[in-house]
């Protein structure tokens, strides 16, 4: 995995890497995103709590 | 590429997180403590309010039972593992909000990627006060933010009108801002009303024994915390962004 920078200008990027790369962080993010604020284990929300009710995410 | 990405959303993540949580100790969760409070009370009272019905038929055992609710107002609910009260409490508010940070600033870099806008700061500042529309404003304009004990709908309808909501006004300010055709524009438009008039799952009736004060200022201050936290998120991140491409460039090859 090369990283190549100069792909990187101020008009953005349309290689397959930065397609992949978009595609990985998106599911991280999603990913994230799930375990914060809807994982539905008891353990999970009650350590979420706080931020959940705060972030509006529907809890309980 | 990827690393900038995955680096630049650690940094913008946590460096919103650190304000978030900042703002979520001094505003909101003192509010929810507060509205916890008159949760376990109105248990309790529900507990006391069957007592009597028990008692008539077996004084011991509806002593043992009164007992019992009060040991399991202290334990918390059906016993499950929950942080402890004071720092506990608030290490896992905070390292709850740093895991949404970073995931949220994922989505926020993948977005802006994908629409082929490079991140600067203002670039990204744009996309966070996106992010907050589709993700704390229009859902919360059907689903008030809300203190524990408030009354509700049942948790799976909610989650999947929030899932929806969220993203059709995402698509909706994709299409109208980013596309800026009229067929587009009329299309987002539509994308962004659908969810409301589809409605939002309605709570039961019932009394809340939350005061209407309390949850009114929570709803307030939820959507102004949510505010600042998109706002840093992007603008950590664009800027972020910038500094791992200038470190990517120094060495000529990363």
């Amino acid at each position: 995995m090369t990283t190549n920078v100069q792909t990187l200008g101020t008009t953005g990027t349309r290689a397959n890497e930065g397609a992949a790369a978009i595609v990985i962080a998106a599911l991280l993010g999603i990913g994230l995103v799930f375990l914060a604020g809807f994982a539905p284990a008891s353990a999970l929300h009650n350590a979420a709590h706080d931020f959940r009710h705060t972030q509006n995410f529907p809890c309980h | 590429m990827i690393i900038r990405l995955l680096s630049a959303a650690l940094v913008a993540g946590f460096l919103a997180a650190v304000v978030a949580t900042g703002l979520q100790l001094a505003l909101t969760s003192q509010l929810i403590i507060a509205a916890e409070r008159y949760e376990t009370r109105a248990a309790h009272e529900a507990a006391d309010a069957r007592l009597p019905i028990i008692l008539a038929h077996a004084p011991a055992q509806g002593q043992a039972h009164g007992g019992h609710a009060h040991d399991h107002g202290t334990a918390g609910p059906g016993g499950e593992w929950q942080p402890g009260p004071g720092l506990p409490r608030m290490a896992f508010t905070g390292l709850a909000t740093l895991i949404g940070a970073v995931g949220y600033a994922l989505l926020l870099g993948a977005a802006m990627l994908a629409c082929g806008r490079a991140p600067t700061p203002e670039r990204a500042l744009a996309f966070g006060l996106a992010g907050f529309a589709a993700l704390a404003l229009a859902p919360a304009l059907g689903l008030p933010p809300e203190l524990p004990g408030s009354e509700a709908a049942p948790l799976v309808t909610r989650q999947a009108w929030w899932l929806m909501t969220a993203a059709a006004t995402a698509m909706g300010l994709y299409l109208i801002l980013i596309r800026r055709a009229a067929i587009t524009i009329l299309g987002g438009l539509v994308l962004i009303v659908a969810p409301h008039l589809a409605g939002a799952p309605v709570p039961p009736e019932g009394n809340s024994g939350v005061p209407a004060i309390l949850a009114a200022q929570f709803a307030a201050r939820s959507l102004g915390v949510a505010f600042v936290f998109w706002a840093m998120i992007g603008l950590a991140f664009g800027w972020a962004w910038q500094v791992f491409g200038r470190e990517a460039k120094a060495p000529a090859r990363a």
